[in-house]
């Protein structure tokens, strides 16, 4: 180091402090994030798991709800994550930071989680506006509102969903010498499909694909199979919203998934099934937490099959997939071929103060108009029957779109994602159980599901 | 370089640092109190009250919407009773022993080879190379590395198919992802103590080699005899770091396998995180937080009083 | 991860003393020890030189095995693609900030603490300074839930500045700067005592230039830490406008896997520049500050 006149070191310190004291003021407004628009404004904010570009796509949406009401203003909140797990434990982030959102765009595995503590019931407001929602209505599936009723309360509009039915890669099947499977095809179909294909296949080839989780994991091989791991009963009540919207339909007050059955015979079969696929080299072993390479593994022909729903469509098709490159069959049928759905709708916070201006987004979303602004693409599946039709599939496919829809008409019993208040436990037990189950040996599959069965027992008996 | 430091510190220590005659005391205390206070303060808001604040949390039953319940020892009792819990800290253990060891030995090893005869570029390359992982943040490296031990389409178990190895299932057997979250977790941190080693073995003075090579010491003999003794106190400031560092591994098996399968790669720091953020367990949460803090320290101590047996300082 | 991991590095001038001068032929144990040294580079270079590759192909080819190290064909699609999906400009500066103020102030507080714990006496010294570095043994994930509440009481809630005001004290800056001032001669000091200087005046124009390598080592390793920290702004943070670029990057992956690897990998490896140029420009002041350390 060399000794510097001091004066110079003076001025050099100096000129330092102002520098920093500068780039403090000049970042401020940064730093304390007060240069974000609608910040601490009274706007209704409108919370959605995405991106920023998930938020902008939406930004035609906002527009033509600020066309219709002009007196609200609008904030959409996009909120990362890996899964709908994370993004309510960010809701309640935001609720202990003191600044809930109004509205939240809440799936299937969260509903009753919304339902039982954060949620506003629609009751009243949808009676209000009945005959504005008829329309609505009538263009959607009644096993979809279902998924969204809690204790003969509902909570949300469903807007889109998915169910798991079967993507196959017409490649693969054309050089294992087969077509497109019909419509009732069994597990024994399937599994002979996978070992025509695993013999006509490279080596880093993987005739099944799945992911474990909640949805497309285990559970629809469940539901095939007549069961499920939790028990699952239905709520009474809800006839005010069946016989008013649905004359004839047979429905529920909601779903209730209040114990395991996790040691019923039927789900150790499902599972040794899966195993089996595992240990013979037909199906992946599952990662946990994975699929983060499942489209371009798929659009990149190494994937067989794999169970997903219609919003893949989209992404097959950014990932550079044609239209007659892959199609989709429903789930093979095993005792039933019910199958297991996603749903997605707005909810609004018992906490807001704007309940009237949120219930009005929720009514506007729920528009045929509001549900093409936010779907111009099959990135997911409108809950809207008119909807789902050909221009839709037109670009991305696949040929068999019908199937989508179908689900729901074709197999009625078809039911939503076992997710009660407690999700985040239940999941995290049954995907741990799951991966250990078929990771190994047949003997080890009775063991794990008494696992799965304390697991359960234990997340279920927590106060939620 | 700390370890470096010690000795100096320990004579500059016992011959009075201070600087005497500065007035009297009570300027002596504010002198003190401004050049401590914003550590000090800052570390007491942000630190140590927080740290008192969750040992009160474990007492309560809270999701953060709700006002908190006092429940006693309820928490804890769940805690020890908790499989999944026991588990976890059974693999982070597990995982701080091997971790550490492989981390040490990999390091200590590249730090000894780097410091033999070279050409300067070739040990710049080196000295940089080594280091470099360490730049890269920890989630980064982990999804690179999940697509590496893919099992199906991974680089790793290509290379193994070329000598005739099957697909290993890295991710999902519980053994093959415990070995996995190891070497991920080494492969980024050993560059760290890598450092610190070549800066220990920079500050053994050359006539000691020198000496002994005059006796006829050569290769392990020197390595043993002279090397190791004295770079045990750099052994020990690296030994305490990687093993506060281990015992909270998170990241890595956060992304690489959430835990699985099964609990084959759940570790403590997880199961807190999961309580707290997926089931909304705060007060669960905290009482393992303080059980993992214990261990911490009670781990710590154990280092410190081991080395008074096995630490030689020049 | 940790703040156990920001520890520095050490000198390695003085590493290699030249033992023998003349040139000798390669024994065995030496062409042993240098294909050591050449195989554990490989394995460390390896899978950074797979990232670079892969995100300069295109989904449909990221998986092609074997894989090509030295992309033939590249396509910047993926770089393309990382720019339109996310807002790169304002998380890195949101990065950049964050970075810059904690490491900024790491430096002014730990040479404040570390000089007061190595050269001022005070009763209770060295108990304050154990407790001090105990709170490095606290994982993060323990505190957040308390340190997000005094957040919001301070009403930073989801703004930067949450995420920087926690993270200027550092019990390992503080434990650095003191080994780091306590290798400085004492004699300096007690030259300046005499000379009528005061505690301020030995501090600010004596030790802390000396001491200056050694803040190099704090602000590049807080740079460092802090480029690519995540579960911190995971949980602080809210709005995307607030989000640093570790965040950024996972909102590549997509929801339910329906990003492309080679976007993701792209992403990885725009982030990693600006870590890389700290890295570069900051070895030399490493090495040096380290060796200044020990041997002044």
């Amino acid at each position: 180091m060399h000794r510097q006149p001091e004066i110079t070191r003076r001025v050099a310190l100096g000129a330092l402090g102002v520098a920093g004291a500068a780039t403090v003021g000049l970042s401020w407004p940064r730093l304390t994030a007060s240069d974000i628009p609608g910040r601490g404004e009274d706007v209704l904010t409108v919370a959605i798991l995405g991106t920023s570009q998930d938020a902008a796509a939406r930004q035609s949406l906002v527009d033509a709800f600020t066309e219709a009401h002009p007196d609200i203003r609008v904030r959409i909140q996009a909120i990362q994550g890996n899964d709908w797990g994370d993004f309510f434990s960010k809701i309640l982030t935001m609720i202990a930071a003191g600044t809930p959102p109004d509205v939240v765009n809440v799936a299937t595995e969260g509903t009753q989680l919304f339902a039982s503590r954060m949620a506003e019931p629609l009751d009243s407001y949808v009676l209000r506006d009945a005959a504005d929602l008829q329309e609505y209505f009538d263009d959607v599936h009644p096993t979809l509102l279902e998924a969204f009723m809690y204790e003969g309360s509902l909570f949300q509009l469903p807007t889109d969903f998915n169910a798991a039915n079967m993507y196959l890669n017409t490649d693969a099947l054309n050089s294992a010498g087969l077509e497109r499977p019909p419509d009732d095809w069994t597990k024994d179909d399937f599994t002979d499909l996978l070992r025509a294909m695993r013999t006509t296949n490279a080596d880093d080839f993987v005739p099944y694909f799945w992911t474990n989780r909640l949805f497309g994991g285990l559970v629809p091989w469940l539901y095939v199979n007549d069961t499920s791991f939790l028990t699952e009963t239905k709520a009474p009540g809800g006839n005010w919203f069946w016989d008013r919207f649905y004359p004839g339909e047979q429905r529920s007050g909601g779903y209730r998934w209040l114990e395991s059955n996790a040691e019923d015979p039927l789900v150790a079969e499902s599972v040794e099934y899966l195993r089996e696929l595992v240990a013979e080299g037909l199906g992946t072993r599952p990662e946990e937490g994975g699929g983060g390479a499942l489209v371009g593994l798929f659009a990149s022909g190494r994937i067989g099959t794999t169970p997903a729903g219609g919003y893949w469509a989209q992404g097959l098709h950014e990932a550079g997939m044609d239209a007659d490159g892959f199609d989709v069959q429903f789930f093979p049928r095993w005792r039933t071929q019910r199958h297991q759905f996603g749903a997605a709708g707005y909810a609004i916070m018992a906490t807001s103060e704007r309940k009237d201006a949120a219930w009005e987004w929720v009514k506007f979303s729920a528009t045929k108009p509001a549900m093409e602004l936010a779907y111009p693409r099959p990135t997911t599946t409108p809950t809207r029957r008119s909807m789902v039709n050909e221009a839709f599939y037109a670009d991305t496919g696949p040929r068999s779109w019908q199937v989508f829809y179908d689900t729901l008409d074709t197999f009625p019993t078809t039911g939503p994602i076992p997710a009660p208040p407690q999700q985040a436990a239940v999941e995290t037990a049954l995907i741990k159980n799951v991966s250990a189950a078929v990771s190994g040996s047949a003997a080890g599959v009775p063991g794990a599901l008494a696992a799965l069965d304390r697991d359960l027992t234990q997340a279920l008996r927590r106060v939620s | 370089m700390t370890a470096a430091a010690l000795p100096t510190a320990r004579a500059a220590v016992d011959r009075g640092s201070g600087p005497r005659s500065q007035g009297p005391a009570w300027r002596r205390r504010v002198v003190v109190l401004t050049f401590l206070a914003p550590t000090i303060i800052g570390i007491g808001i942000f630190t140590l009250g927080p740290i008192v604040a969750s040992i009160l949390l474990a007492f309560f039953r809270w999701d953060i919407i709700t006002d908190p319940e006092f429940v006693g020892l309820t928490n804890f009792v769940d805690v020890v009773a908790d499989p999944t819990v026991r588990v976890s800290f059974i693999n982070t253990l597990v995982f701080v022993v091997v971790a550490v060891t492989l981390q040490i030995a990999v390091s200590l090893a590249l730090a000894v080879l780097i410091s033999q005869r070279m050409p300067t570029w070739a040990r710049t390359f080196f000295r940089s190379v080594f280091f470099f992982p360490l730049i890269l943040s920890a989630a980064s490296v982990s999804i690179i590395m999940r697509y590496l031990f893919n099992e199906e389409f991974g680089v790793v178990n290509w290379l193994l198919s070329l000598v005739g190895i099957g697909g290993v299932p890295w991710l999902t057997s519980p053994t093959a992802s415990a070995v996995v979250i190891v070497l991920v977790y080494v492969w980024q941190q050993f560059g760290f103590t890598f450092l610190l080693f070549v800066g220990g073995l920079a500050s053994i003075p050359t006539e000691v080699y020198e000496a002994s090579s005059i006796d006829g010491a050569t290769g392990w003999r020197q390595l043993r005899s002279i090397t190791l003794p004295l770079l045990s106190p750099t052994m020990l400031v690296a030994c305490v770091m990687a093993v506060i560092s281990a015992l909270q591994i998170f990241d890595q098996p956060y992304v690489l396998t959430r835990g699985g399968p099964g609990d084959a790669t759940r570790t403590a720091v997880m199961v807190i995180y999961e309580s707290a953020f997926r089931q909304l367990e705060f007060g669960r949460a905290s009482a393992i937080g303080v059980v993992l803090m214990l261990l911490i320290m009670g781990v710590t101590a154990l280092q410190f009083r081991l080395s008074r047996r096995f630490v030689f300082y020049q | 991860m940790t703040t156990a991991t920001v520890t520095p590095p050490a000198p390695t001038t003085r590493a290699a003393p030249p033992r023998r001068s003349s040139r000798a032929v390669p024994t065995p144990s030496t062409v042993a020890r240098t294909a050591f040294l050449v195989v554990a580079a490989a394995l460390t270079l390896g899978p950074v030189i797979w990232t670079v590759s892969t995100s300069l192909r295109s989904p449909a080819e990221s998986f092609t095995l074997p894989p090509q190290l030295i992309p033939t064909d590249p396509d910047l699609t993926p770089y393309i693609q990382v720019f339109a999906q996310i807002n790169m400009g304002l998380l890195t500066l949101n990065s950049a900030l964050v970075t810059g103020f904690i490491a900024v102030g790491q430096m002014l507080t730990a040479a404040l603490a570390g000089y007061a714990f190595a050269r001022l006496e005070f009763r209770g010294r060295s108990l304050w300074f154990s407790l001090v570095l105990a709170t490095m043994m606290v994982p993060v994930q323990v505190t957040i839930v308390p340190v997000f509440m005094i957040i919001r009481g301070m009403g930073l809630s989801d703004t930067l500045l949450a995420l920087i005001l926690p993270a200027i004290p550092t019990a390992f800056g503080t434990f650095l700067m003191r080994q780091y001032f306590l290798g400085l001669p004492v004699e300096l000091g007690e030259a300046a005592s005499i000379d009528g200087a005061g505690p301020w005046r030995t501090f600010a124009s004596i030790y802390a230039p000396l001491a200056l390598p050694g803040l190099a080592i704090i602000g590049i390793l807080a740079f460092n830490f802090h480029w690519n920290e995540f579960f911190r702004p995971l949980i602080l943070t809210i709005s995307e406008q607030n989000f640093t670029l570790p965040l950024g990057l996972v909102s590549l992956q997509g929801n339910m896997g329906t990003g492309s690897i080679s976007v993701v990998l792209a992403g990885v490896v725009l982030s990693m520049i600006p870590a890389l140029v700290v890295f570069l420009f900051g070895q030399r002041p490493l090495r040096e500050g380290l060796t200044a350390g020990v041997s002044k």
